[in-house]
């Protein structure tokens, strides 16, 4: 457990330094990003409502140190500040409508990718030289070369709108109500089913060959030899002993394709309009909305490091080596 | 064994060969292009007309000429992606190999910089750190290499960590060689193929990262470059218009480079993993005996002592490493 | 290093069974191995049959007008209506004005009051309260009530965003059911502002205790539409008033409002017929959206948005040259900026610089008597060179300098008409040999430099406000011409002019119709005479409509109002005469 420890201490790190980041970015860049951020609020707020404001942004005549404190008090109550573009209603308040759309995309995209490009790269390796192991590797590349949301744009295009098979937007149907039945559940399904697709598309390939390689590797090594002398069948070789202690490196890199994914489920989201981050993102962009931006990024960058740790947890229970060394 | 057999090597592999050419192409198309082609600013015809011959791929629904736009927009788009590429090979070389040469606290520090940087999701900190400084090319080439250096340091650093035990580098320090020299003549040579694979990698993830952050407009939208050609292609509706020809080239040209660098990266690795070479070699001698391989018949195993272990392009290809 | 050896050998390499297994032939196997992946790619094809198989989708009631306008990716229910950020349709829709201001006809609408009345000199304006009229909780909307919506800016200044209260002194109720709004001095102009002031109901607003921060989920409103009965991330419904004070009205039962975050995905809604009503802006609508069903579906984009302009600092040499702004304007090639840039879907300004929205007041004649709104490049050489520019290869050189002029044109980088603008004025006046280059920029930088006048050339929209007095103020008033440096509420070219000053005074002051428009006429032929900005084009409203399920929206052959579901107060007028098709069919059942 101390290995789980060890990562939490970085994550821990992780997560101070990018609240510096956030803290030091508006204060920092050239312009006056702190300016124009109260510019848009004045006339909309009174000066002690702005004050108070500053003050929960730690933007004070203080030290930096000083209003980092602040800063840092205010995000410990949960207070994010409001948003500049949906003002008066709270940061907190805008993102939570979409965070569990885009965490749900990203996760079920992941999972699908990573499963099925591992499956593929534990086969392909296995009868390595065959047909699949020539063509398989460079058409995954070639499709994991074009950008997401290019592969997204063509598929909403076909499938959505050409075919009419998917539906255009959104992660459920408008007329139907949230809710654990059936009808809902499905219906995610179907709404996430083209995002995710253009997702794992893209990502495919990388699993697959990284599984690829290390297998191949691993069929190198002499335990397998040996297993193969002993007369285990192909299968239980392939599965049981190579794929098992190949999947451990590949293991490690799906956290920080978490990350990863994120990052390209924001342009996915915004081609099929999915009310995830990504469009709030953008959008608090375009309308220099710095709070909901910070807050987006905090969140986002939050939500992919207690995905890591979860890994890194299932990484010591499947690997008995991080169990053993404290 | 001769460090640089393998770049001759790449040469004679055929995915690596492949992937040349294409790169080779499109870069001189991208060099050369512009001279051809008119001014891809200019409107020079009604929007969203169709390929003829005087338009070989149309023109946008601003009137401007695809082929003109996707040939000049190659030229920044290329020059962005190779500078980050080379600027986050540069800067991750040197961080890592300190960090893996010197070890101990600098080590220590470094290394959970590093582990921060690759934690942190990149392209919301991209979008950000676009939203608060002005738009440019220079800009694009920071905020890219801010948010790609993590990568290549930490297998440079592992990279070193390797090295560091051979007894070329032990002997250089031990005579009192200066620690600049050590790592320029030492460790950074024989780490070339390496630094290669992760430098066709950034490059791929910084043409992609720029596209993205420009379709969001977060880029210079006055300059031509393959993110603001689909950027433009989406303002102007190509879907809806059905005007396919604004948004495929450009997709194609960056799928086309994404690719071929993959290629010369399959390449590489190939020649340069003693494993999969190996393989590759043994499997061709038994194609020519006239057995076909199978899992079984491929059990052979050089156990190189010339190579390190494990090749360049492997590691880089395992994204996670982890270091205890 | 170490980690990339892989684990050790697992355990269960010691108790491995038998060996029968060995002569197992690779045949065998091989077709094993396929039939694993082939029941993957079954699975896999499965899934993927069972999530396309089309879901029966609620028949759309024939009585929900569907309406895409603000572009969200999750709405977030604000129904405030002192919030600049409240959902679309809460200023009219859920609550609702005295009078509304119909930027087609010119007219004012009565609406909450019956009639309006100034006083002799324009410092007292009486409205007559419509009688009658309820909330939706059924409570009676009353003068107190009208007293309260104007006091309650006062006692709030920072809901007042159009500043009422700099020119108003006191509201108070009067006899006959009136309520008298006093001014500080005779200010006509302001008339649409006070009319078109939102009415809240007293008895709940009173009780809120910081109005700026309250989101309102709840609203209680005389308007025809009140009653929040969906509200999710994803879409929301604005349902019927069951107090409505207008008879029968509205004949549909409810607003429907799918989120689009972007221009592209409406779009697309929009030409599948999912969208009624559409308030975006569509390219070549008539191939995408038009061509599909031309009998049922109709758009309609007046030109009476404000005018876009080319402003220049005309406080900074050469721009402070009257022959060098229209050196610039002559260079410029309006048709095509229009056909590039707007899809044609509006027309070149002239140089009396009115959108469609001031037609009442355009004279004919000027746009005659000043041509420097139309294309002669070589025209404006010969400005150029008259205004003492020199020129050569390199380009035209200010009287003393030695560097060729090298002009930046500041826009802001996501609003894509205008890039592309500028894009093509970047190259007319490159054509006349002015070196002029694009530069887009975030709006808050862009706006810091106008504001602060620290810019060459931008483009910029102008401020009407829906009165020529508010137009021209911030065209040529002096008052509002700030030093460069200073950062400047409007008139970010910096222009002012004194005849001008007391045109405008006295058209503030209060006139007749006819004088009025003899000043405003005055106002146009200083504006050509002196060219403060160089316009380029009105912006359209964007309006499409599709009559498959309701009917009765306004159209070039029946203007009653603008068809643009973004106009705010002025939607009201729509929505009172919208009826589904279904209730035409039986003869109206309500």
């Amino acid at each position: 457990m101390a290995f789980v420890f060890k990562r939490l201490a970085l994550y821990l790190i992780a997560l101070v330094v990018s609240l510096i980041l956030n803290f030091l970015l508006p204060r920092m860049m050239p312009g006056d990003p702190v300016g124009t951020m109260f510019a848009r609020f004045r006339g909309r707020l009174s000066p002690e409502a702005m004050d108070a404001l500053q003050q929960s942004l730690g933007f004070t005549g203080e030290s930096l140190l000083d209003q980092f404190w602040s800063y840092l008090s205010a995000l410990s109550s949960g207070d994010l500040g409001l948003s500049v573009a949906h003002f008066p209603t709270p940061v907190t308040e805008v993102i939570s409508a979409g965070l569990w759309w885009t965490l749900w995309l990203a996760g079920i995209s992941v999972l699908i990718s990573f499963t099925l490009g591992t499956a593929l790269g534990i086969f392909i390796a296995w009868r390595r030289g065959g047909v699949l192991d020539q063509t398989l590797p460079p058409l995954f590349a070639l499709l994991g070369a074009f950008p997401y949301f290019w592969l997204a744009m063509l598929l909403l295009w076909v499938f959505g709108f050409q075919l009419g098979w998917f539906p255009l937007r959104h992660a459920y149907g408008d007329d139907l109500e949230p809710g654990w039945t059936w009808l809902f559940i499905s219906d995610m399904f179907r709404h996430a089913a083209l995002p995710a697709l253009s997702i794992v598309l893209a990502t495919l390939g990388g699993w697959m060959l990284s599984m690829r390689n290390t297998m191949i590797s691993v069929l190198g090594e002499d335990y397998i030899t040996l297993a193969q002398a002993k007369g285990l069948s192909s299968r239980q070789v392939m599965l049981r002993y190579a794929a098992r202690n190949a999947i451990l490196p590949n293991l490690t890199g799906f956290g920080m394709a978490i990350g990863f994914v994120v990052s390209g489920s924001l342009l996915t989201e915004i081609v099929f309009s999915y009310p995830g981050q990504g469009y709030l993102l953008v959008q608090a962009v375009r309308a220099q909305d710095y709070p909901l931006m910070q807050g987006l990024f905090l969140t986002i960058t939050l939500s992919v490091l207690f995905a890591n740790w979860l890994l890194d947890i299932l990484y010591a229970v499947l690997d008995p080596r991080t169990r053993r060394s404290t | 064994m001769n460090r640089t057999s393998w770049l001759l090597d790449i040469w004679y592999n055929p995915k690596a060969r492949c992937g040349f050419l294409i790169l080779g192409g499109l870069a001189s198309l991208a060099i050369f292009g512009p001279l051809f082609v008119s001014d891809p600013s200019l409107s020079v015809a009604r929007p969203h007309l169709s390929p003829s011959w005087t338009h070989l791929l149309g023109t946008t629904g601003q009137g401007q000429d695809v082929w003109a736009q996707t040939v000049v927009g190659a030229g920044l788009t290329l020059t962005i992606g190779f500078t980050v590429g080379l600027l986050v090979t540069v800067i991750g070389a040197i961080i890592g190999v300190i960090s893996g040469y010197l070890g101990g606290l600098t080590d220590e520090l470094i290394t959970a910089l590093v582990n921060v940087f690759l934690v942190i999701p990149g392209l919301p900190l991209a979008i950000i750190l676009a939203a608060y400084l002005p738009t440019g090319p220079l800009s694009m080439v920071a905020i890219l290499t801010v948010t790609g250096w993590a990568w290549t340091a930490r297998v440079v650093r592992a990279q070193t960590m390797t090295l560091r035990g051979k007894d070329f580098v032990r002997s250089a320090s031990l005579i009192g060689e200066p620690l600049w020299r050590i790592i320029l003549v030492e460790l950074l040579p024989h780490m070339a193929s390496l630094l290669l694979s992760t430098f066709i990698g950034t490059t791929i993830y910084a043409i992609g990262a720029q596209v993205g952050l420009e379709f969001l407009g977060l880029g210079d939208m006055g300059s031509v470059t393959w993110g603001t050609n689909l950027y433009w292609a989406a303002n102007d509706q190509a879907l809806l218009t059905r005007a396919w020809w604004t948004y495929v080239p450009t997709g194609v040209g960056i799928a086309l480079v994404g690719f071929s660098l993959a290629l010369i990266n399959f390449g590489l690795d190939e020649v340069t993993n003693p494993r999969l070479s190996v393989d590759r070699i043994w499997r061709s001698r038994l194609h020519q005996l006239g057995v076909t391989p199978t899992s079984l018949t491929a059990k052979v195993e050089l156990r190189s002592s010339t190579a390190t272990s494990n090749s360049a392009a492997e590691i880089a290809n395992k994204r996670g490493v982890r270091d205890e | 290093m170490n980690s990339l050896h892989l684990a050790a050998p697992p355990s269960s390499l010691s108790h491995q069974r038998d060996q029968s297994q060995r002569d197992q032939s690779q045949r065998d196997q091989s077709q094993r191995d396929q039939s694993s992946l082939g029941w993957l790619l079954i699975i896999t094809l499965c899934c993927l049959c069972a999530l396309s198989c089309r879901r029966d989708r609620a028949e759309q009631r024939e009585d929900v007008l569907v309406v895409s306008v603000e572009q969200h990716s999750s709405w977030i229910r604000n129904f405030n209506p002192f919030s600049p950020n409240a959902r679309r349709f809460t200023r009219a829709g859920v609550y609702e004005p005295l009078m509304i201001h119909n930027s087609v006809t010119g007219e004012l609408t009565p609406w909450l009051a019956t009639a309006y009345e100034w006083n002799q000199d324009y410092t007292e304006l009486s409205f007559t309260i419509r009688r009658g009229v309820k909330f939706s909780d059924g409570t009676p909307l009353t003068p107190r009530d009208v007293v309260f919506s104007f006091m309650y800016l006062q006692r709030y200044p920072a809901l007042d965003i159009s500043g009422l209260w700099s020119i108003i002194s006191s509201v108070e109720e009067s006899a006959n059911h009136q309520v008298t709004v006093i001014l500080n001095e005779p200010f006509q102009p302001k008339l649409h502002d006070i009319a078109q002031h939102i009415i809240v109901p007293s008895a709940i607003w009173s009780k809120i205790t910081d109005p700026v921060a309250f989101t309102n989920p709840h609203p209680v409103g005389s308007g025809p539409f009140t009653e929040v009965n969906v509200f999710r991330s994803q879409v929301f419904e604005l349902s019927r008033n069951p107090h409505y004070w207008r008879k029968g009205r509205p004949a549909i039962r409810s607003l429907r409002f799918p989120a689009f975050p972007s221009n592209d995905q409406a779009n697309l809604a929009l030409v599948t017929g999912e969208i009624d009503w559409a308030g975006n802006f569509v390219p070549a609508i008539d191939r995408t959206f038009i061509a599909p069903d031309p009998n049922q579906r109709h758009y309609w984009f007046p030109l009476v948005g404000s005018m876009v302009n080319l402003i220049s600092n005309t406080q900074t040499p050469p721009f402070d040259q009257l022959k060098v702004r229209r050196a610039l304007s002559e260079a410029i090639d309006r048709e095509r900026v229009v056909e590039i840039a707007m899809y044609s879907y509006t027309r070149p300004a002239d140089s009396t610089g009115l959108s469609d929205g001031f037609q009442k007041y355009h004279d004919e004649s000027i746009s005659h008597d000043y041509q420097w709104a139309d294309y002669n490049p070589t025209h404006a050489i010969k400005l150029l060179r008259d205004a003492g520019l020199r020129r050569d290869h390199r380009g035209w050189y200010l009287p003393e300098s030695q560097d060729p002029i090298s002009l930046t044109i500041d826009v802001v980088s996501g609003w894509s008409d205008w890039v592309r603008a500028a894009q093509v004025i970047s190259h007319q006046l490159r054509e006349i040999g002015i070196d002029a280059r694009v530069r887009t920029s975030e709006f808050s930088s862009w706006f810091d430099r106008l504001r602060s006048g620290r810019f060459e050339l931008a483009i910029a929209w102008a401020d009407d406000r829906g009165s020529p007095y508010e137009y021209y103020r911030w065209l040529m008033g002096s008052e509002t011409v700030k030093p460069v440096g200073e950062s400047a509420a409007g008139n970010f070219h910096r222009f002012g002019d004194r005849a001008a000053d007391l045109l405008l005074a006295q058209l503030k002051r209060g006139t007749s119709k006819a004088q009025e428009q003899a000043l405003v006429n005055l106002l146009q032929r200083r504006y050509a005479q002196l060219t403060p900005v160089i316009p380029l084009f009105p912006n359209p409203q964007w309006g499409a409509a599709n009559r498959q399920r309701i009917t009765g929206f306004p159209s070039q052959a029946d203007p009653y109002a603008p068809l643009s579901p973004n106009r705010e107060p002025e939607c009201l007028l729509v929505f009172d005469r919208l009826k589904p098709r279904a209730s035409l069919a039986h003869g109206g059942e309500r």
